[in-house]
């Protein structure tokens, strides 16, 4: 038999030390976590870069016979360049905003002018076209596209380059069975062709026509108080700081649901006990904290590092100033001894995570806040909402992020630092709830405690 | 003992302890001494308030009055001296036996050098060499058991609580559990244990500790238990109708209390003033005997007898 060892009596640090240790291998460096936590985004990433290959159109080529019924006889050879030539990046992107600023703003609409960004990507065209001279063969020629002879008709009326006259002086009858896409392209052919013989007819050069109607977008630069200059990214500066809060959330709630599910599995493990008889429950409760704080620092570092790599590749790294990331830091400390606490104590209650999300649920609700409002706040971030709910927890530190983010107006001095102040008081004090309840709920079996239970238990001696 | 200089005669020193869960009055008062390197077992139904004592004990739960003294001290300043097997068992079902022991073992303050030699020692020494490298969830019960139980003794403890260490052991694993129990006695460990089989604890306890509803009812040697039940009994097994036996016995004023067992023998309590010789003689006056022997003290009866629970073991005819 081995003989009894003489040995120094571990100090309390060692053995929250230990605990931490334990924590973030068994769950840091699993390969659950490296697949979930790092392969997967990365993954992710990937697949956005790559989905405009993977959703390269396949569209079928368009092929038959196009009957154009024009009198004038000039709208078919235009047309018909057009078609077999590809819009430009450009003129589809001016044909998006068009119709962007002259749809109605319902999702579906909205989805339809979304679908011009398709024609990026037209189908190839295997087109036989045959003009009509005789206007009045009209019938003759729907029936052809009803019998499917040809693919598509076009009318257009005599006096359709009168620009006067209505938008029906072209009309396109098409079979039902033709793709939307192929009807874009044809659209877009016939349109276009109309209003460069109008151009043409008017005697104005089109070149200057177009070079006049693109006027330039305004120069936008930012004066800061200190007299600095910057570029304005508008849409960057509402990114960033969603981007922080969003990386705030991450980081914290995979780390506290894995601190919520392990608690849970200790308990029900009934290796609680057994941890108990070499800690007290303090030591415990701190190792898993800080064990957990471990992992949420190597998430934070991973995935902040890539933000901060990537700003700073593409030469945008002014738009993260040192003081967002010195508020984002305390943020983050104090988001994660808040909703640890939280979690540990819920953990320690409980028998099960169903069980667990009855008693988390109604906090999630005040934690959604951040993520469902997060633009309004950054637009206005001295506003009411976004005022009160920076102090109260535990949505605080999300909102409080956004706020001191927000490039719009600066949030006065006194209200970051009592925020702060406020913040971090009231994680001190989740975090001594937390351990009152984790003291007397993990050697608890049976039916869940109710919040006035665990408020009692939270007070007992 | 590694530190027995700390302490003088008593490992554990309970003083008017009580304990409410809720309504539930789980223990009622309990003052006790356990004398270092004793084997003190803890007897008592379910629910008697055992596992909440030795909680106690263990400064897993603090007592609502009374104090608790453990190796000199509080058992919140000794966790490193001493080794607990809880009631409900548990280990980490992901992680290698190796790495849990080693991991339990620095918790108590083993220092890493030569651990895993160690952790592998007593391995081999409980019939589970080659098992180090694997999941805890990959071993049998009774294997998880003997891990559970090596946890608890890994640091060489000065104290050691085992609550139920034999329940679901099969008895070739009982016998090594046995033997180790009695090898940490003979290092100089005092040992408590909780236990329902009253053999094993009639078997290795040098004291007994009985606790019903939640007060405790018996705390004496083993020694002390045995000279008050042990020879003043005798076992008969009659020839004739063992109910008729029975009532001439204590008719003959030979016993004051005899029972009657399914198997057809007789348990005679003696009567004041006989000895064990008189009432052999006496009896044979009575009747012819297939067999006839000293009654030994059954920790068995005792336990029921205490507890209230004798009417379920044969009939009893009172004198």
């Amino acid at each position: 038999m081995p003989n009894s060892p003489q040995r120094p009596r571990p100090s309390s640090f060692t053995r929250i030390s230990m605990v931490a240790w334990r924590e973030f291998r068994h769950t840091a460096l699993t390969k659950g976590f490296i697949f979930g936590a790092i392969v997967v985004p990365i993954l992710m990433f990937g697949l956005i870069a790559l989905m405009p290959l993977l959703l390269s159109d396949k569209t079928p080529p368009l092929v038959g016979t196009v009957v154009v019924a024009d009198p004038s006889g000039t709208i078919l050879p235009r047309a018909k360049a057009i078609l077999e030539k590809p819009a430009s990046m450009q003129e589809v992107a001016q044909d998006l905003a068009e119709e962007l600023s002259t749809t109605p703003k319902d999702t579906a609409s909205q989805m339809g002018a979304m679908s011009k960004l398709s024609d990026l990507n037209p189908a190839p065209v295997q087109v036989e076209w045959r003009s009509e001279r005789d206007f009045n063969a009209v019938e003759s020629i729907k029936a052809e596209v009803r019998d499917g002879t040809a693919i598509a008709a076009a009318t257009i009326q005599p006096d359709a380059l009168d620009p006067s006259k209505p938008a029906t002086a072209l009309e396109l009858f098409i079979p039902s069975s033709l793709s939307p896409k192929h009807v874009r392209q044809l659209q877009r052919a016939f349109r276009q062709a109309l209003e460069d013989e109008r151009i043409a007819r008017s005697g104005v050069d089109a070149q200057l026509l177009e070079r006049l109607a693109r006027a330039p977008e305004p120069a936008t630069t930012r004066i800061s108080p200190q007299g600095s200059e910057a570029e304005e990214r508008t849409e960057l500066r509402m990114i960033v700081p969603g981007a922080f809060m969003m990386l705030l959330w991450i980081t914290i709630f995979t780390s506290a649901n894995y601190l919520l599910t392990t608690t849970i599995e200790e308990k029900s493990n009934k290796v609680m006990e057994v941890l108990l008889a070499a800690t007290s429950p303090m030591e415990l409760l701190a190792g898993k904290i800080f064990g957990y704080a471990l992992v949420s620092t190597v998430m934070l570092v991973m995935y902040g590092g890539l933000g901060i790599a990537g700003l700073a590749a593409g030469t945008m790294l002014d738009i993260v100033p040192i003081e967002h990331l010195v508020y984002f830091l305390l943020c983050f400390v104090m988001a994660y001894f808040m909703v640890a606490s939280m979690m540990a104590a819920v953990g320690s209650a409980v028998s099960d995570l169903r069980e667990a999300q009855s008693l988390v649920g109604p906090v999630m609700m005040l934690l959604i806040i951040p993520l469902v409002l997060w633009a309004p706040i950054i637009e206005n971030p001295n506003g009411l909402l976004a005022t009160i709910m920076s102090f109260v927890p535990p949505a605080s530190p999300f909102v409080l992020i956004l706020r001191l983010t927000a490039a719009t107006e600066p949030i006065p001095l006194w209200q970051t630092l009592l925020a702060l102040t406020w913040g971090f008081a009231c994680a001190y004090g989740m975090v001594w709830i937390a351990a009152r309840i984790f003291r007397v709920g993990v050697l608890m079996q049976g039916k869940p405690p109710t919040p006035r239970e665990l408020l009692r238990w939270a007070m007992v001696r | 003992m590694a530190s027995s200089q700390r302490f003088q005669t008593a490992a554990v020193r309970i003083e008017g302890v009580e304990k409410h869960f809720g309504n539930v009055h789980a223990v009622r008062g309990i003052s006790l001494e356990i004398p270092e390197r004793s084997l003190c077992g803890f007897l008592g139904p379910n629910g008697a308030g055992k596992s909440t004592t030795i909680r106690m004990i263990m400064s897993i739960i603090s007592p609502d009055r009374g104090t608790v003294e453990v190796l000199g001290g509080s058992a919140l300043s000794m966790k490193d001296r001493i080794g607990y097997l809880p009631e409900d068992r548990g280990l980490y079902r992901k992680m290698r036996v190796g790495e849990f022991l080693g991991y339990v073992a620095r918790l108590k303050g083993v220092h890493a050098t030569g651990l895993s030699r160690r952790i592998d020692d007593w391995l081999e020494r409980l019939a589970l060499p080659g098992v180090a490298k694997r999941r805890c969830e990959e071993l049998s019960k009774g294997q998880q058991q003997k891990i559970q139980l090596l946890a608890s003794i890994i640091h060489a403890p000065d104290l050691l609580i085992l609550d139920e260490p034999f329940s679901g052991l099969d008895p070739v694993n009982g016998r090594i559990v046995l033997d180790l129990i009695r090898e940490e006695q003979a290092r100089g460990a005092t040992i408590i244990f909780s236990t329902h089989q009253m053999h094993t604890a009639e078997a290795l306890c040098d004291r007994i500790v009985l606790i019903n509803k939640g007060e405790k009812v018996l705390d004496t040697t083993m020694a002390d238990l045995r000279a008050t039940h042990d020879d003043r009994g005798l076992v008969c097994e009659p020839r004739a109708d063992p109910a008729a036996f029975a009532e001439a016995a204590r008719a003959r004023g030979i016993a004051r209390h005899a029972r009657l067992h399914d198997n057809g023998a007789v348990d005679l309590e003696l009567a004041d003033g006989q000895t064990t010789e008189s009432a052999m003689s006496a009896v044979l006056e009575i009747a012819p005997m297939r067999s006839i022997a000293l009654r030994r003290m059954n920790l068995d009866d005792v336990f029921v007898e205490i507890v209230g629970g004798s009417d379920a073991k044969g009939a009893k005819i009172d004198a």
